[in-house]
């Protein structure tokens, strides 16, 4: 399987081809497990690899047949990952829970290692605030008590610092 | 949770679609320009001394300068539908040819020298009036464009909606600029880009939540 045997089949799946279609979406779907698995936990891949090929089925013409097909889905892939970090930024949820060393226990500490190679490269009061509301569940007031951050602060620090672990995906700089 | 049965049914329901390419879009901003501009030239808001003032290079600054940020800010839009394509670096390019053409702007004031003092050259009654018109000529690009990204795959949404209103916004201030007969160039820098700025502001602010895919 090459990188030109995807492009040639998204290409038959734009002129309506539904088994190149089939075959398309197969492959991609394998790829887009093992992409979310380094990056959520695993309760959430399956979603994520869902919403992704919506993704793909709805916005399929934008496909270039010219392009690479591994660039385009990656970028879509992407894309949809910070869908994620960016909801969990207005849902009362945690990216992970305390349960790290439970089943899937690689696949979690993948996930972690990644997020904590994201936080590293923020300025420690917004890795700080993000890792207590965000991680580890806490609220703003108790962030605020535990940092000597103002509450507003610890707000924006969690604002700024996902948007500065945002910037980082989009320019590729998370787990390969 | 298997993805089979979604695989599936995407593939059953299967269409053919038409490739989205960037050219077809831009003939299309391209078609919108040419209609609009003809609409100022043809319905009487064409200034009535446009022959006089093609003659003084501030007519050429602001037409020139603008006419350079809307095609930098259109290519950039375009190309940024195009999920593997970022807008930033056009972004940048864009804002360094606005300071470029504001400092252009100061050499044009500096030659065409005049006495009048600094709020009788602002002169906000009718600023404000050119500036409620920029606004209202961008829109028609604001929606061109905004349809365009949502058919597109923008993955930078904030960056693709701060393009398509600095596109916008120099489109409509371009077509407004045959209309205008104001020359002055700290009026123009004033007002003009009061009136872009608001547009590109509220794009930014609205486009990401109707673009998101």
């Amino acid at each position: 399987m090459t990188e030109a045997d995807w492009s040639r089949w998204m290409a038959a799946a734009q002129a309506g081809d539904a088994d190149a279609y089939r075959r398309v979406l197969g492959e991609a779907q394998a790829w887009l497990k093992r992409f979310f698995l380094r990056r959520l936990p695993p309760s959430m891949v399956d979603d994520a690899v869902q919403d992704t090929l919506l993704a793909v089925h709805e916005k399929r013409h934008t496909f270039d047949p010219s392009q690479k097909f591994g660039a385009w889905i990656a970028a879509i892939a992407r894309y949809k990952w910070i869908d994620r970090l960016r909801a969990s930024n207005r849902a009362e949820t945690t990216l992970l829970d305390d349960d790290l060393s439970v089943e899937g226990h690689e696949d979690q500490v993948t996930t972690a290692h990644a997020l904590e190679r994201l936080l590293g490269q923020l300025k420690p009061g917004q890795a700080e605030a993000i890792r207590l509301v965000k991680l580890h569940g806490l609220s703003i007031e108790e962030a605020a008590r535990r940092t000597g951050q103002s509450a507003t602060l610890v707000k924006v620090n969690i604002h700024r610092g996902l948007n500065r672990m945002n910037a980082m995906v989009m320019r590729g700089g998370d787990v390969d | 949770m298997s993805t089979d049965p979604l695989i599936d049914r995407l593939a059953t329901d299967l269409r053919p679609v038409r490739r989205r390419t960037p050219w077809r879009d831009a003939t299309i901003l391209l078609a919108l320009g040419v209609i609009e501009i003809a609409c100022v030239l043809t319905l009487g808001l064409m200034r009535p001394d446009l022959s006089h003032a093609v003659q003084t290079p501030s007519f050429w600054w602001k037409t020139g300068s603008l006419a350079v940020i809307a095609a930098v800010g259109g290519a950039t839009t375009l190309l940024s539908l195009d999920p593997t394509r970022s807008p930033r670096r056009g972004l940048r390019i864009v804002g360094m040819l606005a300071l470029a053409a504001l400092a252009l702007g100061w050499l044009v004031d500096v030659v065409q020298v005049d006495p009048a003092g600094f709020w009788r050259r602002i002169d906000p009654a009718h600023g404000i009036v050119c500036a409620r018109k920029i606004v209202e000529m961008s829109l028609p690009a604001v929606l061109a464009l905004g349809l365009l990204a949502r058919r597109g795959a923008p993955v930078d949404a904030r960056g693709t909606a701060w393009a398509v209103g600095v596109t916008a916004a120099a489109f409509g201030a371009l077509a407004f600029a045959l209309a205008c007969p104001f020359d002055d160039p700290l009026y123009l820098a004033v007002w003009y880009s009061v009136a872009c700025g608001v547009v590109t502001l509220a794009t930014r602010l609205i486009l990401p939540i109707l673009t998101r895919w």
